[in-house]
Protein backbone atom coordinates (compact mmCIF):
# COMPACT_ATOMS: atom_id res chain seq x y z
CA UNK A 1 0.00 0.00 0.00
CA UNK A 2 2.55 2.48 0.98
CA UNK A 3 4.13 1.50 -2.98
CA UNK A 4 1.31 2.23 -4.01
CA UNK A 5 1.06 5.56 -2.51
CA UNK A 6 4.38 6.33 -3.49
CA UNK A 7 4.09 6.20 -7.06
CA UNK A 8 0.51 8.55 -7.01
CA UNK A 9 2.37 10.97 -5.69
CA UNK A 10 5.20 10.66 -8.26
CA UNK A 11 5.37 12.20 -11.56
CA UNK A 12 4.60 9.86 -14.52
CA UNK A 13 6.72 8.96 -17.06
CA UNK A 14 7.13 11.22 -19.85
CA UNK A 15 6.38 8.73 -22.24
CA UNK A 16 2.87 7.78 -20.92
CA UNK A 17 -0.21 9.72 -21.49
CA UNK A 18 -1.89 8.24 -24.36
CA UNK A 19 -3.49 5.23 -23.01
CA UNK A 20 -6.27 6.20 -20.52
CA UNK A 21 -6.54 2.61 -18.58
CA UNK A 22 -3.04 2.97 -16.48
CA UNK A 23 0.09 5.47 -16.29
CA UNK A 24 3.91 4.20 -16.35
CA UNK A 25 5.92 5.63 -13.04
CA UNK A 26 9.70 5.27 -12.83
CA UNK A 27 11.00 4.52 -9.83
CA UNK A 28 15.11 5.19 -9.91
CA UNK A 29 15.74 1.47 -12.23
CA UNK A 30 12.01 0.29 -11.07
CA UNK A 31 9.11 0.17 -13.78
CA UNK A 32 5.94 0.66 -12.08
CA UNK A 33 2.34 1.18 -13.60
CA UNK A 34 -0.41 2.24 -11.72
CA UNK A 35 -3.85 0.77 -13.31
CA UNK A 36 -7.10 2.74 -13.02
CA UNK A 37 -9.34 0.54 -10.93
CA UNK A 38 -11.85 0.27 -13.88
CA UNK A 39 -9.15 -1.52 -15.56
CA UNK A 40 -7.22 -3.27 -13.09
CA UNK A 41 -9.34 -6.48 -13.23
CA UNK A 42 -9.20 -6.68 -16.64
CA UNK A 43 -5.36 -6.66 -16.81
CA UNK A 44 -4.88 -9.06 -13.54
CA UNK A 45 -7.66 -11.51 -15.83
CA UNK A 46 -5.15 -11.06 -18.94
CA UNK A 47 -1.98 -12.05 -17.21
CA UNK A 48 -3.51 -15.31 -16.23
CA UNK A 49 -4.08 -16.31 -19.51
CA UNK A 50 -2.37 -18.83 -21.12
CA UNK A 51 -1.28 -16.55 -24.07
CA UNK A 52 -0.12 -14.16 -21.50
CA UNK A 53 2.10 -17.32 -19.27
CA UNK A 54 3.53 -18.36 -22.11
CA UNK A 55 4.80 -14.80 -23.68
CA UNK A 56 5.98 -14.23 -20.50
CA UNK A 57 7.72 -17.56 -19.77
CA UNK A 58 9.51 -16.94 -23.61
CA UNK A 59 10.88 -13.40 -22.95
CA UNK A 60 7.93 -12.28 -25.44
CA UNK A 61 5.94 -10.15 -23.19
CA UNK A 62 7.15 -8.47 -20.70
CA UNK A 63 7.39 -9.78 -16.52
CA UNK A 64 4.73 -8.37 -14.63
CA UNK A 65 4.86 -8.43 -10.78
CA UNK A 66 1.66 -6.90 -8.65
CA UNK A 67 2.43 -5.05 -5.99
CA UNK A 68 -1.24 -3.80 -4.83
CA UNK A 69 -4.41 -3.66 -6.06
CA UNK A 70 -3.35 -1.58 -9.01
CA UNK A 71 -0.25 -1.42 -9.02
CA UNK A 72 1.97 -3.46 -11.06
CA UNK A 73 6.24 -3.46 -11.24
CA UNK A 74 7.67 -4.65 -14.53
CA UNK A 75 11.09 -6.17 -15.44
CA UNK A 76 13.41 -3.29 -16.72
CA UNK A 77 14.57 -3.68 -20.22
CA UNK A 78 18.39 -2.91 -20.17
CA UNK A 79 18.58 -0.34 -23.78
CA UNK A 80 14.75 1.33 -24.51
CA UNK A 81 15.30 1.79 -28.38
CA UNK A 82 12.53 3.67 -30.68
CA UNK A 83 11.13 2.46 -34.50
CA UNK A 84 13.17 5.03 -35.70
CA UNK A 85 16.52 3.64 -34.59
CA UNK A 86 16.09 0.11 -35.88
CA UNK A 87 17.20 -1.24 -39.51
CA UNK A 88 13.64 -2.50 -40.66
CA UNK A 89 14.34 -6.16 -39.46
CA UNK A 90 13.26 -4.83 -36.49
CA UNK A 91 10.47 -3.11 -37.14
CA UNK A 92 9.38 -6.83 -39.18
CA UNK A 93 10.05 -8.22 -36.12
CA UNK A 94 8.19 -6.42 -33.61
CA UNK A 95 4.77 -6.57 -36.28
CA UNK A 96 5.24 -10.53 -36.02
CA UNK A 97 5.65 -10.13 -32.65
CA UNK A 98 2.01 -8.11 -32.40
CA UNK A 99 0.49 -9.98 -34.38
CA UNK A 100 1.19 -13.10 -33.35
CA UNK A 101 0.43 -12.15 -29.85
CA UNK A 102 -3.19 -10.60 -31.03
CA UNK A 103 -3.84 -13.50 -33.01
CA UNK A 104 -3.31 -15.97 -29.64
CA UNK A 105 -5.04 -13.14 -27.61
CA UNK A 106 -7.61 -13.08 -29.78
CA UNK A 107 -8.37 -17.31 -29.04
CA UNK A 108 -8.54 -15.89 -24.89
CA UNK A 109 -11.62 -13.38 -25.97
CA UNK A 110 -8.93 -10.50 -25.77
CA UNK A 111 -7.89 -8.06 -28.59
CA UNK A 112 -5.09 -5.58 -29.18
CA UNK A 113 -6.21 -1.98 -28.66
CA UNK A 114 -3.26 -0.55 -30.30
CA UNK A 115 -0.85 -1.88 -32.50
CA UNK A 116 2.24 0.43 -32.74
CA UNK A 117 5.87 -0.42 -32.52
CA UNK A 118 6.19 1.54 -29.28
CA UNK A 119 4.44 -1.10 -27.87
CA UNK A 120 7.79 -3.36 -28.29
CA UNK A 121 11.29 -2.73 -27.24
CA UNK A 122 14.07 -5.12 -27.37
CA UNK A 123 16.18 -7.48 -25.25
CA UNK A 124 19.56 -7.97 -27.47
CA UNK A 125 17.97 -8.60 -30.71
CA UNK A 126 15.02 -10.43 -28.99
CA UNK A 127 11.34 -8.63 -29.05
CA UNK A 128 9.13 -7.77 -25.51
CA UNK A 129 6.08 -6.62 -25.98
CA UNK A 130 5.87 -4.01 -23.30
CA UNK A 131 2.22 -2.39 -22.85
CA UNK A 132 0.52 -4.59 -20.97
CA UNK A 133 -2.47 -1.97 -20.75
CA UNK A 134 -2.67 -3.07 -24.93
CA UNK A 135 -4.99 -6.18 -24.40
CA UNK A 136 -8.37 -6.09 -22.84
CA UNK A 137 -11.36 -8.06 -22.79
CA UNK A 138 -13.13 -7.82 -26.55
CA UNK A 139 -16.57 -7.85 -26.75
CA UNK A 140 -16.94 -11.20 -28.75
CA UNK A 141 -19.58 -9.83 -31.10
CA UNK A 142 -17.27 -6.79 -32.12
CA UNK A 143 -15.78 -8.04 -35.57
CA UNK A 144 -13.53 -5.09 -35.32
CA UNK A 145 -9.68 -4.21 -35.06
CA UNK A 146 -9.30 -0.57 -34.67
CA UNK A 147 -6.08 -0.79 -34.50
CA UNK A 148 -5.92 -2.20 -38.32
CA UNK A 149 -5.24 1.20 -39.00
CA UNK A 150 -2.59 1.84 -36.90
CA UNK A 151 -0.79 -1.45 -37.82
CA UNK A 152 -0.70 -0.38 -41.44
CA UNK A 153 0.53 2.87 -41.05
CA UNK A 154 3.33 1.50 -38.37
CA UNK A 155 4.31 -1.50 -39.75
CA UNK A 156 3.47 -2.49 -42.99
CA UNK A 157 3.79 1.14 -44.68
CA UNK A 158 6.91 2.19 -43.89
CA UNK A 159 8.31 -1.40 -44.52
CA UNK A 160 7.10 -1.18 -47.77
CA UNK A 161 8.18 2.31 -48.40
CA UNK A 162 11.90 0.98 -47.19
CA UNK A 163 11.76 -1.69 -49.57
CA UNK A 164 10.80 0.43 -52.78
CA UNK A 165 12.19 3.76 -52.37
CA UNK A 166 15.15 2.68 -49.48
CA UNK A 167 13.95 5.53 -47.33
CA UNK A 168 15.15 4.84 -44.12
CA UNK A 169 13.03 4.29 -41.14
CA UNK A 170 14.63 6.82 -39.24
CA UNK A 171 13.52 9.29 -41.66
CA UNK A 172 9.72 7.99 -41.44
CA UNK A 173 9.23 7.66 -37.53
CA UNK A 174 11.60 10.72 -36.34
CA UNK A 175 9.47 12.70 -39.12
CA UNK A 176 5.92 11.16 -37.90
CA UNK A 177 5.44 9.01 -34.60
CA UNK A 178 2.52 7.32 -35.74
CA UNK A 179 4.11 6.52 -38.83
CA UNK A 180 2.93 7.06 -43.08
CA UNK A 181 -0.75 7.58 -44.34
CA UNK A 182 -1.57 5.71 -47.39
CA UNK A 183 -1.80 9.22 -49.04
CA UNK A 184 1.79 9.53 -48.48
CA UNK A 185 2.51 6.35 -50.12
CA UNK A 186 0.14 6.33 -52.69
CA UNK A 187 2.57 9.49 -54.18
CA UNK A 188 5.31 7.43 -54.56
CA UNK A 189 3.66 4.89 -56.77
CA UNK A 190 3.16 4.82 -60.23
CA UNK A 191 0.19 4.31 -62.37
CA UNK A 192 0.69 0.60 -62.57
CA UNK A 193 2.01 -0.51 -59.47
CA UNK A 194 -0.78 1.29 -57.53
CA UNK A 195 -3.26 -1.59 -59.18
CA UNK A 196 -1.10 -4.01 -58.27
CA UNK A 197 -0.97 -6.19 -54.99
CA UNK A 198 0.10 -5.24 -52.29
CA UNK A 199 -0.02 -1.61 -53.31
CA UNK A 200 -4.07 -1.92 -54.34
CA UNK A 201 -5.30 -3.20 -50.86
CA UNK A 202 -2.21 -1.71 -48.50
CA UNK A 203 -1.79 2.07 -50.29
CA UNK A 204 -4.91 2.31 -52.98
CA UNK A 205 -8.21 1.31 -51.84
CA UNK A 206 -7.66 2.88 -48.37
CA UNK A 207 -6.49 5.87 -50.43
CA UNK A 208 -9.58 6.19 -52.60
CA UNK A 209 -11.64 5.16 -49.57
CA UNK A 210 -10.60 7.98 -47.79
CA UNK A 211 -12.84 10.93 -46.89
CA UNK A 212 -15.39 8.98 -47.65
CA UNK A 213 -16.53 8.31 -44.35
CA UNK A 214 -20.07 9.36 -43.36
CA UNK A 215 -21.32 10.02 -39.52
CA UNK A 216 -22.45 6.08 -39.46
CA UNK A 217 -19.04 5.54 -40.28
CA UNK A 218 -17.26 4.99 -37.05
CA UNK A 219 -20.63 3.48 -35.14
CA UNK A 220 -19.13 0.34 -33.62
CA UNK A 221 -20.98 -2.54 -35.52
CA UNK A 222 -21.77 -6.18 -33.74
CA UNK A 223 -21.50 -9.15 -35.74
CA UNK A 224 -24.93 -11.94 -35.78
CA UNK A 225 -22.75 -14.09 -33.98
CA UNK A 226 -19.33 -14.21 -31.54
CA UNK A 227 -18.07 -16.83 -33.75
CA UNK A 228 -18.41 -15.16 -36.69
CA UNK A 229 -16.92 -11.81 -34.85
CA UNK A 230 -13.88 -14.55 -34.42
CA UNK A 231 -13.25 -15.70 -37.46
CA UNK A 232 -13.26 -12.23 -38.97
CA UNK A 233 -11.06 -10.99 -36.55
CA UNK A 234 -8.96 -14.19 -37.12
CA UNK A 235 -8.79 -13.55 -41.12
CA UNK A 236 -8.07 -9.73 -40.59
CA UNK A 237 -4.96 -10.70 -38.29
CA UNK A 238 -3.84 -13.74 -40.61
CA UNK A 239 -4.17 -11.06 -43.41
CA UNK A 240 -1.91 -8.79 -41.19
CA UNK A 241 0.65 -11.31 -40.53
CA UNK A 242 0.41 -12.32 -44.27
CA UNK A 243 1.29 -8.82 -45.97
CA UNK A 244 4.02 -8.51 -43.18
CA UNK A 245 5.99 -11.98 -44.67
CA UNK A 246 5.21 -10.35 -48.29
CA UNK A 247 7.43 -7.08 -47.10
CA UNK A 248 10.10 -9.37 -45.04
CA UNK A 249 13.27 -7.09 -45.26
CA UNK A 250 15.93 -9.03 -48.06
CA UNK A 251 19.53 -9.05 -47.02
CA UNK A 252 21.23 -5.80 -48.92
CA UNK A 253 24.24 -4.61 -49.18
CA UNK A 254 25.26 -1.20 -48.77
CA UNK A 255 28.93 0.64 -49.16
CA UNK A 256 29.93 -0.18 -45.90
CA UNK A 257 28.17 -4.03 -45.40
CA UNK A 258 31.45 -5.96 -45.83
CA UNK A 259 33.76 -3.24 -44.98
CA UNK A 260 35.77 -5.19 -42.55
CA UNK A 261 34.52 -8.58 -43.04
CA UNK A 262 37.95 -10.69 -42.70
CA UNK A 263 37.36 -12.04 -46.28
CA UNK A 264 37.39 -8.59 -47.82
CA UNK A 265 40.15 -7.75 -45.60
CA UNK A 266 42.29 -7.15 -48.51
CA UNK A 267 40.32 -4.75 -50.78
CA UNK A 268 39.40 -2.80 -47.94
CA UNK A 269 42.89 -2.11 -45.31
CA UNK A 270 43.78 -5.72 -43.48
CA UNK A 271 45.03 -8.43 -44.59
CA UNK A 272 44.24 -11.55 -42.83
CA UNK A 273 47.06 -11.73 -40.59
CA UNK A 274 47.01 -7.74 -39.51
CA UNK A 275 42.85 -8.44 -38.75
CA UNK A 276 43.84 -11.23 -36.98
CA UNK A 277 45.85 -9.28 -34.90
CA UNK A 278 43.45 -6.89 -34.58
CA UNK A 279 40.85 -9.83 -33.40
CA UNK A 280 43.35 -11.23 -30.68
CA UNK A 281 43.83 -7.43 -29.42
CA UNK A 282 39.99 -6.76 -28.94
CA UNK A 283 40.05 -10.53 -26.97
CA UNK A 284 43.01 -9.61 -24.85
CA UNK A 285 40.81 -5.82 -23.87
CA UNK A 286 37.93 -7.96 -23.52
CA UNK A 287 40.00 -10.35 -20.96
CA UNK A 288 41.14 -7.28 -19.22
CA UNK A 289 37.87 -5.11 -18.91
CA UNK A 290 36.07 -8.16 -18.31
CA UNK A 291 32.90 -6.05 -19.30
CA UNK A 292 29.13 -6.86 -18.63
CA UNK A 293 27.95 -3.90 -20.97
CA UNK A 294 29.69 -2.73 -23.97
CA UNK A 295 28.80 -0.31 -27.00
CA UNK A 296 30.37 -0.51 -30.01
CA UNK A 297 30.19 2.57 -31.90
CA UNK A 298 30.80 1.99 -35.53
CA UNK A 299 29.82 -1.76 -35.36
CA UNK A 300 29.89 -2.00 -39.19
CA UNK A 301 28.68 -6.07 -39.39
CA UNK A 302 29.00 -7.06 -35.32
CA UNK A 303 32.48 -8.58 -35.77
CA UNK A 304 33.80 -7.25 -32.50
CA UNK A 305 30.32 -7.03 -30.85
CA UNK A 306 30.10 -10.72 -31.34
CA UNK A 307 33.32 -11.52 -29.64
CA UNK A 308 32.06 -9.71 -26.65
CA UNK A 309 28.49 -11.00 -26.43
CA UNK A 310 30.72 -14.39 -26.49
CA UNK A 311 32.19 -13.22 -23.29
CA UNK A 312 28.74 -13.29 -21.71
CA UNK A 313 28.40 -9.16 -21.65
CA UNK A 314 25.10 -7.38 -23.23
CA UNK A 315 26.42 -5.56 -26.18
CA UNK A 316 24.96 -2.28 -27.78
CA UNK A 317 26.42 -1.67 -31.68
CA UNK A 318 25.76 1.50 -33.50
CA UNK A 319 26.33 2.12 -37.13
CA UNK A 320 24.60 4.69 -38.95
CA UNK A 321 24.20 2.35 -42.19
CA UNK A 322 21.02 0.44 -42.14
CA UNK A 323 22.10 -2.37 -43.64
CA UNK A 324 24.86 -3.04 -41.32
CA UNK A 325 22.45 -2.70 -38.76
CA UNK A 326 20.27 -4.92 -40.24
CA UNK A 327 23.01 -7.84 -41.08
CA UNK A 328 23.98 -7.56 -36.94
CA UNK A 329 20.56 -8.34 -36.06
CA UNK A 330 19.74 -11.12 -38.57
CA UNK A 331 23.47 -12.93 -37.25
CA UNK A 332 22.66 -12.24 -33.80
CA UNK A 333 18.93 -13.52 -33.90
CA UNK A 334 20.63 -16.98 -35.75
CA UNK A 335 23.52 -17.03 -33.11
CA UNK A 336 20.81 -16.06 -29.90
CA UNK A 337 23.82 -13.43 -29.42
CA UNK A 338 23.06 -10.78 -26.60
CA UNK A 339 23.93 -7.66 -28.65
CA UNK A 340 20.99 -4.75 -29.83
CA UNK A 341 21.83 -3.40 -33.12
CA UNK A 342 20.86 0.31 -33.90
CA UNK A 343 20.90 2.67 -36.53
CA UNK A 344 22.68 5.38 -34.67
CA UNK A 345 24.95 7.81 -36.34
CA UNK A 346 27.38 8.50 -33.31
CA UNK A 347 27.97 12.18 -34.92
CA UNK A 348 24.19 12.99 -35.09
CA UNK A 349 22.35 10.62 -31.91
CA UNK A 350 18.81 10.48 -31.95
CA UNK A 351 17.28 13.82 -30.36
CA UNK A 352 14.63 14.24 -27.80
CA UNK A 353 11.39 13.79 -29.54
CA UNK A 354 7.72 13.66 -29.15
CA UNK A 355 5.92 15.80 -27.17
CA UNK A 356 7.63 18.80 -25.13
CA UNK A 357 10.44 16.42 -26.32
CA UNK A 358 10.18 14.41 -23.47
CA UNK A 359 8.40 10.79 -25.11
CA UNK A 360 11.29 9.83 -26.15
CA UNK A 361 14.82 10.23 -24.53
CA UNK A 362 17.38 11.22 -26.46
CA UNK A 363 20.00 8.45 -27.43
CA UNK A 364 23.29 9.92 -24.86
CA UNK A 365 20.64 10.74 -22.63
CA UNK A 366 20.22 6.36 -22.71
CA UNK A 367 23.56 5.79 -23.21
CA UNK A 368 25.56 7.90 -20.73
CA UNK A 369 27.37 5.96 -18.45
CA UNK A 370 25.61 2.71 -19.33
CA UNK A 371 28.70 1.07 -20.49
CA UNK A 372 31.73 -1.00 -18.72
CA UNK A 373 33.56 -0.94 -22.27
CA UNK A 374 33.26 1.33 -25.13
CA UNK A 375 34.83 0.36 -28.34
CA UNK A 376 35.66 2.93 -31.36
CA UNK A 377 37.00 0.92 -33.87
CA UNK A 378 37.86 1.98 -37.57
CA UNK A 379 35.32 4.60 -36.85
CA UNK A 380 37.90 7.43 -35.26
CA UNK A 381 38.97 9.06 -38.76
CA UNK A 382 35.41 9.46 -39.72
CA UNK A 383 34.34 11.13 -36.68
CA UNK A 384 37.31 13.61 -37.23
CA UNK A 385 38.01 14.20 -41.31
CA UNK A 386 33.95 13.26 -42.51
CA UNK A 387 32.12 15.13 -39.36
CA UNK A 388 35.07 17.32 -38.61
CA UNK A 389 34.75 16.78 -34.67
CA UNK A 390 37.66 17.75 -32.56
CA UNK A 391 39.62 15.10 -31.01
CA UNK A 392 39.02 16.60 -27.22
CA UNK A 393 35.47 16.26 -28.24
CA UNK A 394 35.36 12.72 -29.26
CA UNK A 395 37.24 12.00 -25.74
CA UNK A 396 34.50 14.07 -24.01
CA UNK A 397 31.89 11.76 -25.55
CA UNK A 398 33.71 8.86 -24.78
CA UNK A 399 34.23 9.85 -20.73
CA UNK A 400 30.42 10.50 -21.38
CA UNK A 401 29.77 6.78 -22.40
CA UNK A 402 31.95 5.07 -20.39
CA UNK A 403 32.37 3.75 -16.84
CA UNK A 404 35.53 2.34 -17.06
CA UNK A 405 37.27 1.25 -20.12
CA UNK A 406 37.69 2.76 -24.01
CA UNK A 407 38.89 0.17 -26.35
CA UNK A 408 39.96 3.02 -29.34
CA UNK A 409 41.99 2.61 -32.89
CA UNK A 410 43.89 5.43 -33.77
CA UNK A 411 43.95 5.79 -37.69
CA UNK A 412 47.29 7.41 -38.92
CA UNK A 413 46.87 10.67 -41.94
CA UNK A 414 49.40 7.95 -43.52
CA UNK A 415 46.46 4.80 -43.40
CA UNK A 416 44.81 4.42 -46.83
CA UNK A 417 41.23 5.01 -45.61
CA UNK A 418 42.18 7.76 -43.89
CA UNK A 419 43.53 9.77 -47.33
CA UNK A 420 40.81 8.40 -49.18
CA UNK A 421 38.46 9.90 -47.01
CA UNK A 422 40.66 13.37 -46.63
CA UNK A 423 40.30 13.94 -50.54
CA UNK A 424 42.85 16.37 -50.74
CA UNK A 425 42.68 18.18 -47.82
CA UNK A 426 45.50 16.49 -46.31
CA UNK A 427 47.21 20.07 -45.02
CA UNK A 428 43.74 20.75 -42.79
CA UNK A 429 44.33 17.33 -40.99
CA UNK A 430 48.17 17.35 -40.83
CA UNK A 431 47.74 17.96 -36.98
CA UNK A 432 46.01 14.46 -36.20
CA UNK A 433 49.01 13.13 -35.26
CA UNK A 434 49.69 10.01 -32.75
CA UNK A 435 50.98 12.03 -30.22
CA UNK A 436 48.44 15.06 -30.56
CA UNK A 437 45.79 12.16 -30.26
CA UNK A 438 47.41 10.66 -27.41
CA UNK A 439 47.41 14.21 -25.08
CA UNK A 440 43.67 14.86 -26.25
CA UNK A 441 43.06 10.93 -24.73
CA UNK A 442 45.24 11.87 -21.40
CA UNK A 443 43.45 14.48 -19.85
CA UNK A 444 40.63 12.26 -19.63
CA UNK A 445 41.75 8.85 -19.62
CA UNK A 446 44.77 6.44 -18.35
CA UNK A 447 46.68 4.65 -20.61
CA UNK A 448 46.41 0.61 -20.17
CA UNK A 449 47.90 -0.03 -23.09
CA UNK A 450 49.14 0.70 -26.63
CA UNK A 451 49.26 -1.84 -29.75
CA UNK A 452 50.56 -0.98 -33.25
CA UNK A 453 49.10 -3.12 -36.16
CA UNK A 454 52.10 -4.55 -37.91
CA UNK A 455 52.77 -2.70 -40.76
CA UNK A 456 49.88 -0.22 -40.71
CA UNK A 457 49.72 3.04 -39.86
CA UNK A 458 47.07 2.06 -37.21
CA UNK A 459 47.14 1.43 -32.97
CA UNK A 460 44.72 -0.25 -30.60
CA UNK A 461 44.97 1.58 -27.12
CA UNK A 462 43.24 0.69 -24.41
CA UNK A 463 42.46 3.27 -21.87
CA UNK A 464 40.40 3.27 -18.19
CA UNK A 465 38.74 6.79 -17.15
CA UNK A 466 40.84 9.11 -14.71
CA UNK A 467 37.59 10.60 -12.95
CA UNK A 468 34.95 8.36 -10.85
CA UNK A 469 31.51 8.78 -11.92
CA UNK A 470 29.72 11.62 -9.48
CA UNK B 1 -36.09 -28.61 -62.48
CA UNK B 2 -32.47 -29.36 -61.70
CA UNK B 3 -31.50 -26.11 -63.25
CA UNK B 4 -34.03 -24.16 -60.76
CA UNK B 5 -33.15 -26.00 -57.92
CA UNK B 6 -29.18 -24.87 -57.77
CA UNK B 7 -30.31 -21.10 -59.11
CA UNK B 8 -32.39 -21.09 -55.72
CA UNK B 9 -29.49 -22.99 -53.77
CA UNK B 10 -27.38 -19.74 -55.52
CA UNK B 11 -30.02 -17.57 -54.42
CA UNK B 12 -30.14 -18.99 -50.81
CA UNK B 13 -26.42 -18.90 -50.58
CA UNK B 14 -25.71 -15.06 -51.76
CA UNK B 15 -28.74 -13.90 -49.17
CA UNK B 16 -26.95 -15.61 -46.51
CA UNK B 17 -23.45 -14.38 -47.64
CA UNK B 18 -24.59 -11.11 -47.34
CA UNK B 19 -26.96 -11.53 -44.52
CA UNK B 20 -24.28 -10.36 -41.95
CA UNK B 21 -23.82 -6.85 -43.48
CA UNK B 22 -27.34 -6.55 -42.61
CA UNK B 23 -27.24 -7.98 -39.09
CA UNK B 24 -23.94 -6.31 -37.81
CA UNK B 25 -25.65 -3.88 -35.04
CA UNK B 26 -24.12 -1.09 -32.59
CA UNK B 27 -21.81 -1.61 -29.81
CA UNK B 28 -19.40 -0.05 -26.96
CA UNK B 29 -16.39 1.37 -28.84
CA UNK B 30 -13.00 0.60 -27.42
CA UNK B 31 -9.61 1.33 -27.70
CA UNK B 32 -7.65 4.69 -28.39
CA UNK B 33 -5.59 4.42 -31.34
CA UNK B 34 -6.47 6.32 -34.37
CA UNK B 35 -8.42 4.15 -36.66
CA UNK B 36 -7.68 6.00 -39.88
CA UNK B 37 -10.40 6.41 -42.36
CA UNK B 38 -9.21 4.64 -45.85
CA UNK B 39 -7.82 1.94 -44.07
CA UNK B 40 -11.69 1.52 -41.58
CA UNK B 41 -13.77 2.01 -44.37
CA UNK B 42 -11.38 -0.93 -46.55
CA UNK B 43 -11.47 -2.54 -43.03
CA UNK B 44 -15.31 -2.37 -42.58
CA UNK B 45 -15.59 -4.11 -46.40
CA UNK B 46 -13.36 -6.50 -45.89
CA UNK B 47 -14.68 -8.08 -42.79
CA UNK B 48 -18.56 -8.01 -44.49
CA UNK B 49 -17.50 -9.92 -47.19
CA UNK B 50 -15.39 -12.26 -44.58
CA UNK B 51 -18.59 -12.32 -42.84
CA UNK B 52 -20.20 -13.44 -46.00
CA UNK B 53 -17.60 -16.48 -46.35
CA UNK B 54 -18.20 -17.47 -42.44
CA UNK B 55 -22.12 -18.26 -43.78
CA UNK B 56 -20.67 -19.69 -46.39
CA UNK B 57 -17.87 -22.02 -45.22
CA UNK B 58 -20.83 -22.91 -42.72
CA UNK B 59 -23.46 -23.83 -45.36
CA UNK B 60 -20.69 -25.73 -47.32
CA UNK B 61 -20.09 -27.70 -44.53
CA UNK B 62 -23.69 -28.79 -43.70
CA UNK B 63 -23.88 -29.38 -47.08
CA UNK B 64 -20.76 -31.39 -47.16
CA UNK B 65 -21.75 -33.21 -43.84
CA UNK B 66 -25.07 -34.35 -45.29
CA UNK B 67 -23.46 -35.98 -48.33
CA UNK B 68 -21.06 -37.82 -46.10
Amino acid sequence: MLIGEAAEARTPSPQSFRDPAGTLFEDGKRILRQVNPEDAAGLEAFLATKTAARAIGRGALVGSLRLSDHLYEHERIPFPSYPCEWPPEMLHAAGELTIELARSALEEGYGIKDATPYNVLFRGSRPVFVDVLSFESRDPRDPTWLAYGQFTRTFLLPLLANRETRIPLASIFAAQRDGLEPEAVYRLLGPLRRLLPPYLNLVSIPKWLSGRETPSTYRPKLAASAGQARFILDRILRGCARQLRSLAPARRASKWSGYIAPERTAAVSYTPSQFAQKEQLVRDALAIARPREVFDAGANQGHFSFLAAGTGASVVAIDSDEACAGAIWREASKRSLNVLPLVVDLTRPTPAMGWRNRECAPFLARARHGFDLVMMLAVLHHILVTERIPLEELFALAEELTRDYLLIEFVGSDDPCFKRIVRGRDRLYSHLTRECFEAAASARFDLVSSTRIDGMERWIYLYRRRRAIS
Amino acid sequence: MTARKSSTRAKTTLLFAFLPLLLFTPAKAYGYADPGTGAFLYQAFYAAFLGGTFYLRKLLDRVWKRRR
